[in-house]
């Protein structure tokens, strides 16, 4: 090996090692990010968790069928009712107060008219009342709706079956049925290549997303050395040693890739061992040798992206000022569009277009392709195909200026 | 001998070059002071010397080769030590000193024996575990300095190495730096200070606006075959007499005035008595460094 390039990596090391600043945002920032969203997105990722929002129901009916209804909505778990008086006006101070997010008032006929569609017997209609607060999100809403709905559908199903029995002279208990417990119907199963049936969780979103944003991340301590180089003609002296610019730049890579790949494994343990101290559940990472080298070839092309555009802003940046407000707000910008602050599929579909412009939109997707869905070396060719073209334009683009200003001296 | 043959350069848009066909004749083992205002040209016949720009015109030879040879000979052949500290504020000392010498391809023991001797060359024994950023501006020239040494250069470029230092490190500084052709180096040597240069070079070159004003040893450019005179007046000096003699006001009411010899000092005199002017002093003759090179170089203020 040259002891040229030998020199300028142990150099770009023992420098990054002195720069806590730049070790903080490689290192800790990611971890404090994974634990923090981990907990903040556990839900987003179980189907039928536990949603903290509550409810009253105001049954001013008080009939063996409004009470079947509200037996049937205290079968739903993801929402949790609470006891309130029969008063509509509490109800709405109660929504008002944030005591709940919802009330739903059942009213006076409720029982009488349920199996009488809406203004067909010449009576006006009054129909159930569900009262929200405004804050509440628009899914959460739809999906307590949904849960009135077969609640509701339930009660007029049992109320059928009674009456059918009756003309069998069966034996009939109003509201009976409403103590049945069925079973979950719906199993859901990860698509996967082979078949493991695991969906994915929160810690397996977070882990990647987070680990990629701090990769990106290399921006800081790689533009702070390149720009103090520029500035006290240390470049200057290394050129005049003879040193091409390809072998500076070379000599920048290679460090900056270990200190990634250290990312990864650090990031990867703490997904292992300490996001489940905090009541989630651990990082599960492929187990077989072709997947782990699937990941790693995944953790190589954003790290190589990562180095080359932060060499990129490096060029593109006159003081480290700017260097840390063009690449964080760039970093911040492509977490943000790629999927990693918030993940993709909560996006609108306008947004999720927009992400694919996002290289850490393509590292993320990668990352997925081997984590969940098991994929092999093929199904991540896109990705990766997408994430070295970045980091091959990057690093020209970064030659080019470099020999443009010293062109532009010459 | 470092020869230096019709050099011009111009950088990329810039109306007037920065050299125009400057040639000179560095011998080897001295100290070669090069002087010249701000934008004078020193930089860039300093950034050819290192190769950091290409001349399009001219030819430079150190020892009959071409420097392209020389460095393809001895890459380590010439160094470049810039008027930044250009080291790295984070790395110690003998870090530093460490990795350029392995970028100048130096290892093993040769390179544990060069960093011994720059270290002791430039008295930085005390100061070898700590960070550079941590060092005073004295040790940071020193350790600048050392850097430049490392690969025991024929030709050492030093671009004003005793900015911003005190009056101790700056002794000490000239003093090395005065002992280097002794180890077989040549020294090219820029500074703004006049009594630096006095003090170490042999030969000295003052340079303006692209242009060579003066070249030879000290002694060629304090006596000039062309004596200067120095007249403190009563009166403004009139334009007319200004003009034929090509004076400069040093201040109001000094002038320092060329003359074609010490023969033309009488007919002079009487023109001043003509002209109305009454003399409050005079001097003629012996002048120092600084006197030539404002004259060469206007007084006019520089970027």
């Amino acid at each position: 090996m040259s002891p040229r390039l030998l020199a300028l990596w142990l150099k770009e090391t023992i420098a990054l090692t002195r720069d806590r600043h730049g070790l903080l945002a490689l290192f800790i920032m990611p971890t404090i990010f994974i634990l923090v969203m981990t907990m903040a997105l556990r839900d987003a990722f179980t189907p039928g968790a536990t949603i903290d929002a509550a409810y009253v129901v105001v049954d001013l009916d008080q009939s063996l069928h409004s009470k079947a209804l509200i037996k049937r909505l205290d079968k739903g778990a993801a929402f949790r009712r609470i006891d309130s008086g029969n008063d509509v006006d509490a109800a709405r101070q109660g929504v008002m107060s944030k005591r709940q997010a919802m009330a739903l008032v059942l009213p006076k006929g409720f029982g009488e008219r349920l199996l009488t569609p809406a203004g067909s017997d010449g009576q006006p209609t009054e129909p159930l009342q569900l009262l929200i607060d405004p804050t509440l999100s628009p899914a959460l809403q739809l999906a307590f709706r949904n849960q009135i709905m077969a609640a509701l559908g339930a009660v007029r199903a049992d109320e059928l079956t009674q009456r059918a029995g009756k003309l069998f002279g069966l034996p009939s208990i109003p509201g009976g049925n409403a103590d049945k417990d069925w079973p979950d119907e719906i199993r859901s199963i990860a698509v996967r290549n082979d078949q493991s049936a695991r969906l994915p969780s929160s810690v397996q979103q977070n882990v990647p997303a987070w680990l990629i944003f701090a990769m990106f991340f290399v921006v800081i301590p790689v533009s702070s050395i390149f720009i103090i180089e520029r500035q006290q003609g240390t470049l200057q002296r290394l050129r005049a040693m003879g040193l091409p610019f390809h072998m500076i730049l070379t000599g920048k890579l290679l460090p900056f890739f270990v200190v990634n790949q250290v990312q990864a494994v650090m990031m990867v343990l703490v997904g292992i061992f300490v996001v489940p101290l905090f009541g989630s559940e651990a990082l599960e990472i492929p187990h077989s040798l072709p997947l782990l080298l699937n990941w790693w070839a995944v953790s190589a092309a954003v790290s190589l992206a990562a180095v080359s555009w932060a060499l990129l802003i490096a060029s593109i940046a006159q003081t480290s000022e700017q260097a840390t407000i063009v690449g964080g707000v760039g970093n911040i910008l492509m977490g943000a569009i790629g999927g990693i602050m918030v993940p993709k599929f909560i996006m609108p579909a306008s947004m999720q277009k927009l992400a694919e412009l996002s290289p850490m939109a393509w590292g993320l997707e990668g990352f997925h392709t081997v984590m969940l869905r098991h994929g092999s070396f093929a199904d991540l060719l896109p990705s990766l195909a997408r994430l070295l073209a970045f980091a091959a334009f990057s690093l020209l683009a970064a030659i080019w200026l470099n020999h443009r200003a010293l062109a532009a001296r010459s | 001998m470092l020869r230096i043959s019709d050099i011009s350069y111009r950088y990329r848009d810039a109306t007037i070059p920065a050299l125009q066909a400057v040639s000179l004749e560095i011998p080897a083992g001295g100290v070669y002071g090069l002087l010249g205002p701000n934008g004078a040209g020193k930089t860039t016949l300093i950034s050819l010397l290192a190769g950091l720009l290409t001349a399009a015109d001219g030819q430079i030879s150190l020892n009959g080769q071409t420097l392209a040879e020389t460095r393809a000979a001895n890459p380590r052949a010439i160094a470049l030590v810039p008027q930044d500290y250009a080291f790295y504020p984070m790395l110690g000392v003998s870090e530093n000193l460490r990795f350029f010498g392995g970028a100048l391809g130096l290892t093993g023991a040769k390179l544990k024996t060069q960093i011994e001797s720059a270290i002791a060359f430039a008295r930085l024994e005390q100061v070898v575990g700590k960070r550079a950023e941590q060092l005073s501006g004295g040790l940071r020239r020193r350790l600048n300095l050392a850097i430049g040494l490392l690969g025991q250069p024929q030709l050492l470029l030093l671009d004003e190495p005793t900015v911003g230092v005190d009056p101790q490190s700056r002794h000490f500084l000239l003093d090395s730096i005065a002992a280097l052709p002794a180890a077989g180096t040549t020294v090219i040597y820029t500074s703004h200070y006049m009594e630096e240069v006095e003090a170490i070079c042999q030969k000295i070159a003052i340079i303006d606006q692209g242009l060579v004003l003066a070249e030879g040893t000290l002694e060629d450019i304090l006596h000039s075959p062309e004596p200067l005179l120095e007249l403190r007046l009563e009166q403004p000096l009139p334009e007319d007499l200004g003009t034929r003699y090509q004076a400069v006001a040093e201040s109001p009411l000094k002038y320092c005035l060329k003359l074609p010899s010490t023969a033309a000092l009488p007919r002079l005199l009487d023109e001043l008595a003509a002209a109305g002017c009454t003399i409050r002093d005079l001097n003629l003759g012996q002048h120092n460094l600084e006197q030539v090179f404002m004259r060469l170089t206007n007084r006019s203020l520089r970027d």
